[in-house]
């Protein structure tokens, strides 16, 4: 019995712990997953006696990024600055059609089809027509990556506009709100979650589409760098310019993210 | 409102609404309808839901064409939503992403007038209904009374002379209900408009309202239109009143009548208790 007494106040220290833990344990589980991996893969490695050309270590990618990294930064200012570029006439160009389709009956009868089935074609394979279309140089794969990034944001701001609240849009009917007033009042608002999360798919296609495009056409950029470390059997440089391109799409995300937190943000305070 | 009380506000001349007309699966939603509400009256129209009541109120607001007859609001032939004109639709319709006080602003914003200068206003009006405190609140922040009442402030703020409400209380419980009607009736002794109130409860119609008409089903119009003795200003004890459950329970037999009528071929005879109650 004696033994309860200390034992009596801990359980709430207990908990207080356990409530702790819960809430970091969504940031600590991956991380300890990553290491673990890591750490594997090291071991693994050296134990096995993988040749370094085919399966580096993650120190020897290390070293290779400290060395690399003002080169590495260097080739993924072209790729970064595509991408911008591909990702913002992909949302131009497709919010602009996503608002002719959702106003035009006609226009929505004969594009809507047709979009969605684009958006089933592998899309990648039509790469080289561009390089055709508009040489080696960067125009063709900015195109190129708009190309492939531009469908997930028309048909996701289109789902978005048709499925503004009809009631509210009566509401606006009602105070003889004009088409265009309504739209930036509520169909826009409105659309915007939908918005966003076609935004979040077209960058990370754009990434894909410049890479590609780099793949096949550049004398620069991150997927030239991989091609060229690749055709030397630099693999550890390859893996280095790989880490570099999953930072730069992981921060190209992050960017539309808190683009829209606070574009949310913006029209909630208003 | 400075006008003679007794210009007509809204005329209602054999006016009816056909859906898919000259078809084979033509509907006649509403059937050469005719009434006027003079200038400050408030009105509800009470029926069984389905009885096109809804309708008729959209095609007196502008929102719904006329299939057939006349509709003059404020001397001029309806021919679209007017500013004149306010609705109050059965949902509250609220913006979810805006406070309840850009809510009651958003008339505002969207007929572009001067924010600064109706703020104090909506501040007001939202005082007036027991939401201070909750200027701030998002809609889902509220309950379902309290979202009504925004709705309700969003629709005096642009100070409309008519005023279009479509059982504006019927998704609520029972004890806001009585809330929303009692506060209804306070509002009432403050703006005076002309008001056109769609309901399916007796009760509600008689309480709140000058004058009821009834409408039912097949065919889709106006079979009776009483005039509610009682003076204002009214509160919610009146229903305890005998002459008010009197009133009551001769609309519940004239609603019933109307049923009965659209049933009679099946059911082979037809109620005629109203006769014995006139």
């Amino acid at each position: 019995m004696s033994l309860e007494l200390p034992a009596a106040g801990s359980p709430r220290g207990v908990l207080a712990i356990g409530r702790s833990v819960r809430r970091v344990r969504p940031i600590i589980l991956p991380i300890v997953t990553l290491t673990a991996v890591l750490l594997l893969w090291q071991l693994a490695a050296v134990r096995l006696h993988i040749p370094s050309v085919l399966l580096p270590t993650p120190s020897d990618i290390a070293q290779e990024m400290w060395h690399a990294l003002p080169l590495l930064v260097d080739q993924a200012v072209p790729t970064a600055l595509d991408t911008l570029l591909a990702f913002a006439a992909a949302a131009v160009l497709g919010i602009g059609l996503a608002i002719v389709i959702t106003y035009s009956r006609p226009l929505r009868d004969t594009l809507y089809p047709n979009l969605v089935f684009f958006q089933l074609v592998p899309k990648v394979a039509l790469a080289p027509l561009f390089v055709i279309w508009l040489g080696y140089g960067s125009p063709a794969r900015v195109a190129f990556a708009a190309f492939i990034s531009f469908f997930p944001v028309v048909i996701s701001a289109a789902l978005g506009f048709a499925g503004t609240d009809p009631a509210v849009l009566r509401l606006c009917r009602s105070l003889t709100a004009s088409e265009w007033r309504s739209f930036l009042l509520v169909r826009f608002p409105f659309a915007l979650p939908a918005i966003f999360s076609g935004f979040k798919v077209a960058m990370t296609m754009a990434v894909v589409g410049v890479i590609i495009g780099e793949f096949i056409s550049s004398q620069a950029g991150l997927g030239h760098y991989i091609l060229r470390a690749g055709s030397r059997l630099e693999t550890a440089d390859v893996f280095a310019a790989l880490v570099a391109l999953s930072v730069l799409g992981v921060a190209l995300y992050g960017a539309v993210a808190l683009a829209e937190l606070g574009v949310r943000r913006a029209y909630g305070r208003r | 409102m400075s006008t003679d009380k007794l210009a007509p506000s809204i005329e209602v001349n054999g006016v009816s609404k056909v859906y898919r007309a000259g078809t084979a699966a033509a509907v006649e939603a509403v059937s050469t309808v005719s009434f006027t509400v003079p200038q400050g009256q408030f009105v509800a129209i009470l029926g069984p839901s389905g009885c096109g009541k809804s309708t008729l109120l959209m095609m007196v607001g502008g929102l719904e064409a006329v299939s057939s007859g006349r509709l003059i609001v404020d001397g001029k032939p309806m021919t679209g939503p007017r500013t004149s004109i306010g609705v109050m639709f059965q949902d509250p319709t609220l913006l979810p992403w805006k406070s309840a006080l850009d809510n009651v602003l958003f008339p505002v914003r969207v007929l572009k007038r001067s924010i600064a200068d109706h703020r104090a206003a909506a501040n007001n009006l939202l005082q007036q209904v027991g939401l201070d405190g909750f200027e701030h609140k998002r809609p889902h922040e509220l309950s379902g009374g309290m979202r009504q009442r925004v709705a309700i402030c969003r629709t005096l703020i642009y100070d409309p002379d008519v005023l279009l409400m479509d059982e504006p209380f019927s998704a609520l419980d029972a004890i806001s209900r009585d809330e929303m009607n009692e506060l209804l009736l306070d509002l009432w002794q403050q703006f005076t408009k002309t008001a056109l109130f769609v309901t399916h409860s007796i009760r509600e119609a008689v309480l709140l309202a000058d004058r009821v008409l009834v409408m039912t089903r097949r065919p889709a119009t106006i079979v009776e239109d009483l005039t509610v003795p009682f003076a204002r200003p009214r509160s919610m004890a009146l229903g305890e009143n005998r002459e008010f459950n009197e009133i009551c329970r001769h609309l519940r037999e004239r609603i019933e009548d109307g049923h009965g009528r659209s049933r009679a071929p099946r059911a082979g005879t037809t109620t005629r208790r109203h006769e014995a109650a006139r």
